[in-house]
């Protein structure tokens, strides 16, 4: 593809997105493979428009992060697997993007992992439930039970007494007391 | 000695006969065009037409007096936060450097233009009245937050008649807080232990990739060996600490640098800040710096509408930190900036103290 054709064919997904004129500018800016391979997984994921402005500013800031460029990025096999699959383009579109906050994110991605296994290993009952905060934005872990008798609820506060060790150490680790 | 450009320098009229602008005029009038205009607020309004109006803004100097209080609390105070009760002189406004989080950015956007303020003895009296007002009370008042207490002082003289006057009360604390070397005027000065100066430091890769135009780190401690040699406290802001990868290790060996210039008996406190941006101010930054990687870390969106470092990363941070100042041989007193009562019970597994009570102990010499 040339520049010319990479060019029109931007700008006429652009205008079928209703993409706004800062985010064509910007994608217009960046290199002749980085525009091409951007214009690709758009295409091939069917980004909607906002999906393909987050896609954007995902893709940039991953650039100046790792000092890469967006061509490069989008040829790890975690992400050319969601643009080159034939799936349906939602699933797939939604997967990509969570693949570049992955990337954008990492070690908040694994704090949360982490901190979901150490849940999952819990083995709560299903009338618990331990509510990280979003994005691990705070450090106030929330613990929620759910009781239709007293009974339930005597059953339930032994479960948490047995399990305090364990749930003590998940607010341990939001307070940052482990490997990150 | 630093040596900050400006593009024009603006006095109105009501200033011309001052003393500052007398010093400023004498220092800089063969190297930068004066102007004398009759109300100088015009020029202290951002040039939207100009690519970077923040920027530009900087470039030009104004001298004028201050329409309205110089002595405030800080800004950045709020119930929210566990604060530590810091005044605030309001004695310039923006600042010659450039560091890509600076929230002036943001906060003076409209109001860019460097200004410094011909009326400024007015202030000497609105602190009379609060050293009078509670003469068993402490009051630290600094200079440094909305301009660098010493960008220019090589020009404008101000920090010596600050800590002359400082000297004389008793119950006032001077904070002079800068990103500069630029010491000279304060050391042909008896400071009596009523100021105190502090610099704000940062890992040399934080320095490298955000800090423009002021002195590298370790220009900026050798200055702090030679004020506290002079007679004066010293003290350290890490603000902000960025938490890109690499931190805890850049941040630690800054705090053995620290320690290793000033002995941690003499240092009155260290104060820790993670970086912390409005989405306003995230926006200006990153359109102002898009190559800055310290502006594209692993921050999120917190209860306060501020983007920070996501909390279990950001306390890890400032836990190393604080241990090691708490090891260093003598305790030095650490705190933290505009962060929750519950985050200060987090990292120091106490309980923070009231503004007040912050205010008292960050004032006192022991």
């Amino acid at each position: 593809m040339t520049t010319l054709e990479a060019e029109q064919a931007i700008r006429a997904l652009a205008s079928a997105r209703q993409l706004q004129d800062p985010y064509l500018k910007r994608w217009l800016a960046r290199e002749q493979a980085e525009r091409v391979a951007i214009l690709e997984a758009a295409r091939k994921l069917r980004l909607r428009t906002g999906q393909l402005a987050v896609a954007l500013d995902l893709l940039e800031e991953i650039a100046v992060r790792e000092g890469a460029g967006i061509d490069s990025i989008l040829s790890r096999e975690s992400l050319q697997r969601l643009i080159q699959s034939e799936g349906p383009a939602p699933a797939r579109a939604s997967a990509f993007l969570a693949e570049l906050r992955a990337i954008r994110f990492p070690r908040l991605g694994a704090t949360i992992r982490r901190l979901d296994k150490e849940i999952s290993a819990l083995a709560l009952p299903s009338a618990v439930n331990v509510v990280l905060p979003k994005d691990l934005n705070s450090d106030e872990l929330v613990i929620r039970i759910s009781v239709r008798s007293a009974d339930e609820l005597d059953w339930l506060m032994n479960v948490l007494a047995e399990k305090r060790e364990g749930l003590a150490r998940l607010v341990r680790m939001l307070g940052g007391d482990d490997d990150l | 000695m630093m040596t900050f450009e400006l593009d024009e320098i603006f006095v109105e009229e009501t200033s011309r006969a001052s003393v500052l602008a007398h010093r400023v005029i004498e220092a800089l009038s063969t190297r930068v065009p004066i102007r004398f205009v009759a109300d100088a607020r015009a020029a202290t309004l951002a040039d939207r037409d100009a690519a970077d109006p923040f920027g530009k803004g900087k470039r030009r100097m104004v001298i004028m007096r201050r329409r309205g209080a110089f002595l405030m609390g800080c800004p950045a105070a709020s119930a929210r936060y566990a604060c530590c009760g810091y005044l605030v002189l309001a004695l310039a406004s923006n600042c010659p450097m450039d560091c890509s989080y600076c929230f002036l950015q943001d906060y003076l956007a409209d109001n860019p233009a460097f200004q410094v303020y011909s009326n400024y003895t007015d202030v000497f009296a609105e602190l009379e009245r609060l050293a009078g007002g509670s003469r068993e009370r402490q009051f630290r008042v600094g200079t440094g937050e909305f301009a660098d207490s010493l960008a220019f002082d090589s020009v404008t003289g101000l920090a010596r008649e600050f800590v002359e006057f400082f000297a004389a009360h008793r119950n006032l604390t001077l904070e002079l807080k800068t990103k500069t070397d630029e010491i000279d005027g304060l050391l042909a000065v008896e400071p009596r232990g009523s100021a105190m100066v502090s610099w704000t430091v940062s890992p040399e890769r934080v320095y490298r990739s955000s800090e423009r135009r002021t002195a590298p780190p370790s220009a900026r401690l050798r200055a702090a060996r030679r004020v506290l040699e002079a007679g004066y406290r010293v003290a350290f802001h890490l603000d902000p600490i960025i938490a890109y990868p690499g931190a805890e290790d850049d941040y630690l060996r800054l705090a053995e640098e620290i320690l290793d210039t000033v002995a941690p008996e003499k240092i009155s406190f260290v104060s820790m800040g993670s970086l912390r941006m409005t989405p306003a101010l995230r926006t200006t930054a990153r359109r102002r710096f898009p190559n800055d990687p310290m502006l594209l870390g692993e921050e999120i969106l917190c209860p306060d509408g501020r983007y920070r470092a996501f909390m279990p990363l950001r306390l890890r941070l400032y836990r190393k930190i604080a241990e090691r100042f708490s090891k260093a041989g003598a305790p030095v007193r650490t705190y933290l900036c505009m962060e929750p009562a519950s985050v200060h019970r987090q990292v120091f597994a106490a309980p923070a103290l009231a503004p007040a009570d912050a205010r008292e102990r960050l004032c006192c010499t022991g």
